[in-house]
Parts: structure tokens; C-alpha cells; sequence
């Protein structure tokens, strides 16, 4: 059972779920302060992924280069993402439509017309096809050690997801706009009466999602070789999967079930054929929202 | 009798005009794009259902038309069984898929409702993709007969055309009858307020179970129509989009508003299709018809409001005005 073959295939599955976990950490930002899903979340990862490997191609630059500009790719996409999807559908400030249902179902399809746009418009500009990334860029070299051979890709994306989760703590609990932050998601009422500009607060929360949603998408484009429109699908669903799992707004319980989606993926393979083993993070939806309906890890909520 | 006159109107519309238009125009290619256009009227109507009238935001509705069309195609395909069989049977096995679906999700409420839906829909997709022995992957299945039984041949494009109008004027009579009566006010509590529902004495979980009985059942017998008439079905067919798209015919339309998914559904099959000289951006127009419908028009093209006034002035035989009870609508 734990032989070297099942530990690579765990060790896989870790660094699927670190990405997992980066992916579902901007969709547990914003329902946090926003209380509403975005489903464009995929596409900003989508998105991230074709900047990166359009610079690439053009300029061939180091890699730190390349995530600086994802990042930067990423604070852009989340900050047009905000205006154009979000901000019209909060001209309405009474506490009534705040509460409303209405309102929160027409964000949600603002977003899911959004994440259609730019997918089909991708899709028109670059080819519907896979377009593989630079060969000298791929981070798929080989690193032997012992019996187990790792790559390249899972040692950026082990990196680069304890700096970004390193980074979230330090803004979300040493800095004012972390505190910020933290008060929306708390109240966004009583974070206005105390005087803070939620709607600074708001964009800057896109801002931080969307940069780890895009560093995510440019990691697994380099790791697994290509791009393609609809790859933010798959793994946004499977990080909105986590960040229900862990109970919509606590950002530990997204990581850890994102994770834990990721080992128990990559440990199905052991078990099932390929296509079957995809449906194992749905299955685990079910799972939890049938027995903890409100997730793992979130507190008491009120049903929304 | 004038109130009669608009139902009776659009019916001949559909079952005469139409046709005979299309037939003197002689097009195979407007055929097609009328009968897809009408199969997804059915299935907004029966998403409608769900998401517009009780307010359930289901994210899987492609699912259960992916089961009536397996169903209907297994079945015609590999038992030979006639087509008046498989069209309610379709419906049967999607309606059972709903309430199987809807046993376990019952509890949970809107977001959660939403993403539980979408992973069944997942869940059903990736089993029609891999059960290889049963559905045959994502080969598909081929050489599906068209409507062909009892010496009665309807396989011809007028024919089609005239079956899947019948059946839709018919899906859509019913649905409308629920929907527009004291079954629909329930339903419609239940979207407000589900606990305050609760506390007046509508059953919500029955409830629930019923209404997505009752819309799988309906987006079954979509998808066996979809399975006669293109003859050919692959598990592509129903994904995640499929449902997007229905759910952006419906809140374009206006969500709780039957006309109104009638005029989503055919806005965003024929309007895709209208633009095609333009180039193939399909997706983008329904993208972008549903952001800016949202954006502007937010009650959607024709909003639940007028649609019941609609409904009042020209369908409702239980709504007379003057007589002595205040009916709301029927029993």
C-alpha cells in the first residue's frame, strides 16, 4: 500500500490541492465581504494563466518576472471585474435590499454573463485548441530523490502557496486594510458606521482574490504544460467544492478541504479510471452538505 | 368569449402559420432552428419552474434533459420501443432523477441549494460521459429513430416540427395551470419566505419534492424530443453551459414569468442563430444579452408582474372579475 508509487500519487495530490486552496481562497474572500459567489473566480484563473504564457512567449523572461505580471494581470482582472459585475448591482444600500434575494441571484448571473464573455472571448482571440507553454518554461523537469522523482512545478507551486498564504495573514491581521477587510466580512453595516469605505474595501478584497487566482492559474499552466478557454472550470468549481466544504467564510476550512480534495483525488486514481475519479469532489459535496449542511468548519451561520 | 381569443390565437399560430411558413420557405436549416428553439422553450418553462416560480436556483437543469434523452435513445435504440412510449418515459426517468435529487438537498437553502445542484448535474454528466458500457462514453449514440410508429410516419421536417410543437403547446398548458393557480401561489410563498411558508401551513418539503418531480419531468421529455429529432446525442450536449444557457433564457425572460421564459428561450436560440453571418460568437451574444438584461432589466424582457396580469386578463377562467368570490386563481 505505501509504496513509492501511492506516496507520489499523494504528493501530487498535495500540490493539485495547494492550488486548490489559492483558487478558493479568493472565492472565500469576497463571499466573505461581498456574501454573494463569483463565478467569474475560474476565469480570473483562466485568465492569469494565457497572461503569463502570452509574456512568456513573447519575452521569454525569468520566472519571478512572470508571476509579477500575473499578479499584476490579476489585480486588474479583479478590479474590472468588481466594477463591471458587482458595483452596479450595489446602488441600492438600504439594509431591505441588502437582504434581498433578488439582488444577490442577480450578482451571481452578472458574474456567471461575465466569466461567459471573457471565456468566449479568449476562446475567439487565442483558439479554442490547448496551446502549450514554451518548452524552456515548463517547470516539469525532473528531481530525483531516492525512489520517488518529483518535479520542478511542485516545488514553485509549494513555494509560491506558503508565500501567498504567508502574505494573506500578514495584510489580513498586521495591516489597516486586512482589519478593513475583516470588519465587511464581519458586518458591512456597522464596518460603514464606523467609518470605513467598504467600497475600497470591497475592491481591494477582488484585488487579493483575484491575484491568488491568477498566480494559481500561471503556476498549473507551467506545471502542466499547456493552456486552454474553459481550464478555469474544472478547478474553480473544485475550489468553490472547498470553500463550501469549509463553511463559506473561514479561510483555514477552504484550505484544508481544498487539500484535502487534492490528496483524495489524486488517491482515487489509485482506485478508479480517470474520468471517475474527477466526480470524487462532488461526491464530497453531497457528503458534507447533507451532514453538515453549513460545512466543516464554519461557525453558526444564519441561513442565508 | 374574447378572453379565449389570445390562447386560441397562438395555438393556431404555432400549429398552422408557422409550419406552413417554413414549409413554403422550404427550409430544412429554419426547421431545425424552430424545433431546437421549441424544445428549449420547454426546458425554461420547466426550469421556470423550479428557479423562477419556488425560487430553488438549480445549476444542474441540463442533467435531468440529459437522462430523459439517454432514456428515450437507450430505449428506441436498443428495445425498439415507439416513440409515444419513449416521450413520457423519458419524462418518468427524469422525474425520478429529480426527486432523487431533491431527497438529500431538501434541507439546504439558497447558495447551498445551488452548489448541491450543480454537483449532482456534475455527477450525472460524469456518469453519462463514463459509464461506457451503458451510455457508450463520449462515442454517443448514434442512429436514434426519428417519429416513426404504428405505420405513422412523422419523420419528415414538417412532421417533427408538428410532434415537438404538440408536445410543447401541451408542457406548456400544464405548466402554466400550476403555475397560475393556488398550487402556484404556494410555490411562490415558498420563494419568498420558505419558514414563513412553513408557519402557515404549506408542506415545503413536499413541496419541493413535487416541484422537482414535476420540472424533471418536463425537461425530460425535452430531451427525448432532442434525442428523435437530432439522432444523434453525446453526453456533451448537457453540460454545465447547457444549463447556463436555460438559466440565461429565464432571467432574461423575467424570472417567475412563463411568457417570459417562452420569450428567453426562443430570443436566445434564434438570435445566436440570426447573427451566424456575423461569425460564430454565440456564447458572447448570450453573454452579453444576459449581463445587460440583468444590468437594465432587471424585472427580465417580460417581468413576473405583467405576466400574471397577462394571464388574468386572457387565460384565467377562475379570475373573472365581478363574480362574487375574490378568486385568486384556480383550485
Amino acid at each position: 500500500m505505501f509504496d513509492a508509487f501511492f506516496i507520489q500519487q499523494l504528493v501530487n495530490g498535495f500540490s493539485v490541492g495547494l492550488v486548490y486552496a489559492l483558487i478558493a481562497i479568493g472565492f472565500t474572500l469576497i463571499f466573505g465581504v461581498l456574501n454573494v459567489v463569483n463565478f467569474a473566480h475560474g476565469e480570473v484563473y483562466m485568465v492569469g494563466a494565457y497572461a503569463g504564457v502570452v509574456l512568456i512567449t513573447a519575452l521569454a523572461p525569468p520566472l519571478i518576472a512572470v508571476v509579477l505580471f500575473v499578479m499584476a494581470v490579476g489585480a486588474v482582472a479583479g478590479f474590472g471585474l468588481e466594477r463591471l459585475a458587482f458595483k452596479p448591482f450595489r446602488r441600492f444600500q438600504d439594509e431591505a435590499s441588502l437582504k434581498s434575494k433578488a439582488m444577490r441571484e442577480a450578482t451571481l448571473l452578472s458574474s456567471l454573463a461575465v466569466s461567459i464573455i471573457v471565456r468566449e472571448v479568449v476562446e475567439k482571440v487565442f483558439g479554442g485548441a490547448m496551446r502549450p507553454v514554451p518548452f524552456e518554461a515548463q517547470l516539469t523537469d525532473p528531481v530525483q530523490i531516492g525512489e520517488l522523482s518529483f518535479s520542478t512545478g511542485q516545488f514553485v507551486i509549494f513555494g509560491a502557496a506558503v508565500a501567498m498564504f504567508a502574505g494573506l495573514q500578514f495584510l489580513l491581521y498586521r495591516t489597516r486594510i486586512g482589519l478593513s477587510i475583516r470588519a465587511v466580512a464581519n458586518n458591512p453595516l456597522g464596518a460603514k458606521y464606523v467609518g470605513i469605505n467598504t467600497d475600497r474595501t470591497i475592491i481591494a478584497t477582488f484585488v487579493v482574490g483575484s491575484v491568488m487566482g491568477a498566480v494559481a492559474g500561471i503556476l498549473v499552466a507551467l506545471y502542466y504544460g499547456s493552456v486552454f478557454p474553459t481550464m478555469g472550470f474544472a478547478p474553480g468549481v473544485k475550489a468553490f467544492v472547498a470553500m463550501v466544504m469549509g463553511g463559506l467564510s473561514s479561510i483555514p476550512g477552504a484550505v484544508i478541504c481544498a487539500i484535502f480534495l487534492g490528496l483524495a483525488e489524486a488517491v482515487a486514481t489509485e482506485f478508479l479510471a480517470q474520468g471517475w475519479s474527477e466526480l470524487i469532489a462532488y461526491g464530497f459535496l453531497l457528503l458534507t452538505l447533507i451532514f453538515f449542511p453549513t460545512g466543516l468548519f464554519g461557525g453558526a451561520r444564519d441561513r442565508v | 368569449m374574447s378572453k379565449r381569443i389570445l390562447p386560441l390565437l397562438v395555438t393556431l399560430a404555432v400549429l398552422l402559420l408557422l409550419p406552413a411558413l417554413l414549409q413554403a420557405m422550404g427550409s430544412g436549416y429554419l426547421f431545425r432552428v424552430s424545433i431546437t428553439a421549441m424544445i428549449f422553450v420547454i426546458l425554461a418553462a420547466s426550469l421556470n419552474f423550479i428557479t423562477g416560480v419556488a425560487g430553488l436556483l438549480s445549476l444542474g437543469h441540463a442533467a435531468f434533459y440529459g437522462i430523459g434523452a439517454y432514456t428515450a435513445a437507450l430505449l428506441a435504440t436498443q428495445h425498439g420501443v415507439p416513440f409515444l412510449l419513449t416521450i413520457p418515459l423519458a419524462g418518468v426517468a427524469a422525474a425520478i432523477g429529480g426527486v432523487l435529487v431533491a431527497l438529500p438537498t431538501m434541507r439546504l437553502v439558497s447558495i447551498y441549494f445551488a452548489v448541491a445542484t450543480l454537483g449532482m448535474g456534475e455527477i450525472i454528466y460524469g456518469t453519462l460521459l463514463n459509464w461506457v458500457d451503458f451510455t457508450r462514453g463520449p462515442m454517443g449514440i448514434p442512429a436514434i429513430p426519428s417519429f416513426k410508429a404504428f405505420g405513422i410516419d412523422l419523420s419528415g421536417n414538417l412532421g417533427s416540427y408538428l410532434v415537438v410543437a404538440v408536445v410543447m403547446l401541451a408542457s406548456l398548458w400544464v405548466l402554466h395551470r400550476l403555475t397560475h393557480s393556488y398550487y402556484g401561489n404556494a410555490l411562490r410563498a415558498l420563494r419568498e419566505d420558505d419558514q414563513c411558508a412553513d408557519s402557515m401551513g404549506i408542506d415545503v418539503v413536499r413541496l419541493k419534492g413535487e416541484v422537482f418531480a414535476i420540472a424533471c419531468f418536463f425537461a425530460g421529455i425535452a430531451g427525448s424530443l432532442w434525442a428523435h429529432t437530432t439522432g444523434y446525442i453525446s453526453p456533451n450536449d448537457f453540460r454545465f453551459g447547457e444549463s447556463i444557457l436555460v438559466l440565461a433564457m429565464i432571467v432574461v425572460g423575467g424570472l417567475g414569468s412563463l411568457p417570459g421564459a417562452v420569450i428567453g428561450a426562443v430570443l436566445l436560440i434564434v438570435l445566436p442563430e440570426a447573427l451566424r453571418p456575423v461569425g460564430d460568437v454565440r456564447m458572447i451574444v448570450v453573454g452579453c444579452v444576459m449581463f445587460f438584461s440583468i444590468l437594465l432589466l432587471p424585472k427580465g424582457l417580460f417581468g413576473e408582474v405583467s405576466a400574471l396580469n397577462l394571464v388574468r386578463s386572457f387565460f384565467g377562467g377562475g379570475w373573472k372579475a365581478g363574480s362574487a368570490r375574490q378568486s385568486v386563481g384556480w383550485r
